[in-house]
C-alpha cells in the first residue's frame, strides 16, 4: 500500500498535492514508521520478556526527540555526551536487526533482575532499572556499531553503482543489506543521483533484487504442499512484487535459505542486465511493478523483471524441496547446539533397525472406560507399583505398568496424537482417544544421559496409529550409563477415567 | 478469567514429579487452567503437554484460570508454584 500511494505521487505531481494523498500516505507508513514498536513486542514476546516493556524499548527507540533515520543525511546529527559515550541522537525508524538484539538484551536483563530483587520491590524496580539499562547499553554501544555497518555500506554501495559488474555485485548483495536492516540509506544514494541531474540507475537494481525475492518466494508458495507455508509464501511474494520484500525474506525466503540463494543469483543478473542497458528513473522511493511509473524505459524494464524474477523462480524450484521444511523449522531451537545434535545423530544411527510395525501392541496392558492401550515394547510387564522408582511406584505420575525390554524401540500403544518429545529424546507424551494423556519414559533417570541412545520417529503434533515405531534406544547405553532400562508406560489421568485395569493388578 | 505470571526459580522447571503435583493441584480447584510459555501453551491437566512446554528455571509462565470460583482458584495455584517452582 505505502508503494502504491507513493507511487501515484510521483507518477501524477498533482496527485501528490492532494488532501487524500496525504491521507493515504499516512495511514500506510504507520506500519512501517513505527515498525520497531510492533518488531520489539513480537521480539519481547518469543525471548520471554514482558512484551510492554518490548514496547517502551521500541518506542524509545524512535522517539520524537531522536533525528529520524530516514533523514540521516539530509540533517545535521546530535550528540549526546553520557559517561564516555558521544550517543548520536538518531532514531531506529524501519530497522530490525538492532531492535531484536535490544530486545532480546532487555529479556536477559528482566529475568536476570527478577531472580535477583526482592519480590516486595519487584514490581517497581524490575521494569525501571530494565528500560534503562537496555536503552542505555542500545544507544550507547550497539546503535553505533550498526550506524557504522551503514557507513560502509553506503560507501560501498556508491562504488559499486558505477560500472555494470559492480551493480551485479549490488543486486546480489542487496537482500541481504535488507536482512542487516542496512537498507535504508539507499534513498539518499539515489536523491544524489537525481540531484547531479543523472538518472537514478539504483533504482533497477534495487528492482531486480526485489522482483527475484518474489520469483523465489512465488516459487515456494506454488510447489509447497504444506497449507500454513503456502499461505504465508503467495501474499508475501505479491508484496514483494510491489517492492516491500521484508516479508518474502523474513517469512520465507530466509526460513528456507535456498530460495534466498536463489534470489540473490537472480538480483545479481538483472542489476548485470539493467546496468548493460543503462535503464535509469526518473525519480526514486518505488521499485518492482509500481516502478514503470518513474522507469525511463518501459520495454527493457520488462525484461529485466522477467530476468530477474525468472531465474529466481527457475534455480528456486529446481534446487528447493519441502522436505527441508522439518529441518528448517527444527533449525531456530536446535541451531544453539547443532554440533551435539549431530553427533547424536551421527551416534542414533548405529543402533540396530527394527521394523516400522509390530503386532506386540496387540497385547492389552493398561484398559479403562475410554478404551485399551497395547503394550509398547517387547519384555516382561510389571505393574507400576513395581517400578524402580518412587516418582513412578506412587502414583504420583498416574497409573500403569513397566515393561523390562528384549529390544531397544518403543510401539505407539494406541492411536493418538504425539503431545511433546523430551529435550533429551527419552520421554514421549500421546494424547489417545477421548483424550488419554500417555506417558512412555524409557528407563529411570535416564534424562541425564541429554539424549544419547535415543532416537524419536515422531515429533509434536505428529498423528501416530497403534503399533507404529516412535522411539528406539539404545539398551547398552543406558545400562553403561548406570540406569533401568524399565520402559515406563503410564496413562498419567487415569483417575479421569472408570474401569481402570492394568497388567499386574493385585 | 484471572491470571498471572510467574518466573520459575526451581532447578528442574516443570519436569516429571512437579508436573504430576501440578495437575493434582489443578484438577482440586475444579477450574480449567492453561500454562502458556512464550507462544506455547498446554491445558494443566495433561501432564505430558505439560512436559512438552518445555518450561526450565528462569523461564516465565503465564498461568490462566477459568471457572466458577476462579479468584480462590489462582491464589491457591500461586501458592502452589511458589511453594513447587
Amino acid at each position: 500500500m505505502m508503494g502504491l500511494v507513493e507511487a501515484l505521487g510521483k507518477a501524477i505531481p498533482n496527485f501528490a498535492a492532494t488532501d487524500w494523498y496525504g491521507f493515504l500516505d499516512m495511514i500506510a507508513n504507520t506500519a512501517f514508521a513505527y515498525l520497531p514498536v510492533i518488531v520489539a513486542i513480537s521480539a519481547a514476546r518469543v525471548f520471554g520478556g514482558n512484551i510492554f516493556l518490548g514496547a517502551v524499548v521500541g518506542l524509545a527507540m524512535i522517539h520524537s526527540a531522536l533525528l529520524n533515520a530516514w533523514s540521516v543525511g539530509s540533517a545535521e546529527i546530535e550528540y549526546w555526551r553520557l559517561l564516555f559515550f558521544n550517543v548520536r541522537k538518531v532514531g531506529y525508524q524501519g530497522h530490525v536487526i538492532p531492535v531484536v538484539i535490544a530486545v532480546w538484551l532487555m529479556c536477559q536483563i528482566e529475568k536476570w533482575l527478577h531472580k535477583h530483587v526482592p519480590e516486595m520491590l519487584d514490581l517497581f524496580i524490575v521494569p525501571l532499572c530494565t528500560v534503562l539499562a537496555t536503552t542505555f547499553l542500545t544507544f550507547t554501544i550497539i546503535g553505533p556499531i550498526f550506524a557504522q555497518l551503514e557507513t560502509w555500506v553506503l560507501a560501498g554501495a556508491k562504488v559499486l553503482v558505477r560500472n555494470p559488474f559492480g551493480a551485479g555485485i549490488m543486486g546480489a548483495l542487496y537482500p541481504w543489506t535488507v536482512v542487516m536492516g542496512l537498507h535504508h540509506m539507499y534513498n539518499v544514494i539515489e536523491a544524489g543521483m537525481l540531484a547531479e541531474g543523472a538518472l537514478n540507475t539504483w533504482m533497477p537494481i534495487a528492482t531486480a533484487a526485489n522482483i527475484a525475492q518474489f520469483g523465489a518466494c512465488l516459487a515456494v508458495g506454488l510447489k509447497a504442499r504444506n497449507n500454513k507455508t503456502k499461505v504465508v509464501a503467495v501474499p508475501s511474494s505479491l508484496s514483494a512484487a510491489l517492492g516491500i520484500t521484508e516479508p518474502a525474506i523474513f517469512g520465507v525466503n530466509m526460513r528456507f535459505l535456498k530460495p534466498m540463494i536463489a534470489g540473490t543469483i537472480g538480483g545479481a543478473v538483472g542489476a548485470l542486465l539493467g546496468a548493460i542497458m543503462k535503464l535509469g528513473a526518473k525519480a526514486y522511493g518505488v521499485t518492482g511493478l509500481p516502478g514503470y511509473l518513474i522507469i525511463d524505459k518501459p520495454f527493457p524494464y520488462t525484461i529485466l523483471l522477467l530476468v530477474s524474477a525468472g531465474i529466481a523462480f527457475v534455480i528456486t524450484w529446481v534446487i528447493w524441496k519441502e522436505e527441508e521444511k522439518p529441518a528448517a523449522a527444527a533449525a531456530a531451537p536446535a541451531a544453539a547446539a547443532p554440533a551435539a545434535a549431530e553427533t547424536l545423530e551421527a551416534k542414533a544411527a548405529e543402533l540396530p533397525q527394527y521394523p516400522d510395525t509390530s503386532d506386540v501392541v496387540a497385547n492389552t496392558v493398561i484398559g479403562c472406560s475410554a478404551g485399551e492401550l497395547g503394550q509398547v515394547t517387547k519384555g516382561n510387564v510389571i505393574p507400576y507399583t513395581q517400578l524402580p522408582d518412587p516418582l513412578f511406584a506412587q502414583g504420583t505420575m498416574g497409573i500403569g505398568v513397566g515393561v523390562e525390554p528384549e529390544e531397544g524401540v518403543v510401539y505407539a500403544p494406541c492411536d493418538g496424537e504425539i503431545t511433546s518429545v523430551a529435550d533429551s529424546r527419552h520421554a514421549i507424551g500421546i494424547e489417545g482417544p477421548e483424550e488419554m494423556d500417555i506417558l512412555i519414559h524409557v528407563g529411570v533417570d535416564t534424562v541425564e544421559m541429554k539424549g544419547d541412545g535415543f532416537k524419536p520417529f515422531v515429533e509434536e503434533g505428529d498423528k501416530v496409529t497403534k503399533g507404529q515405531k516412535i522411539l528406539e534406544f539404545d539398551r547398552e547405553k543406558i545400562k553403561a550409563a548406570g540406569h533401568p532400562d524399565t520402559v515406563v508406560f503410564l496413562l498419567t489421568n487415569s483417575d479421569d477415567y472408570e474401569n481402570v485395569t492394568f497388567t499386574g493388578q493385585e | 478469567m484471572k491470571e498471572f505470571k510467574y518466573v520459575i526459580t526451581d532447578e528442574v522447571g516443570i519436569h516429571a514429579r512437579p508436573a504430576g503435583l501440578l495437575v493434582k493441584a489443578v484438577k482440586a480447584t475444579g477450574s480449567t487452567v492453561m500454562i502458556c510459555k512464550g507462544e506455547k501453551s498446554a491445558k494443566a491437566t495433561s501432564l505430558t503437554k505439560l512436559m512438552g512446554l518445555g518450561v526450565v528455571k528462569g523461564d516465565e509462565v503465564t498461568v490462566q484460570v477459568e471457572g466458577p470460583d476462579e479468584e480462590a482458584a489462582a491464589a491457591t495455584l500461586e501458592e502452589f508454584f511458589k511453594a513447587n517452582f
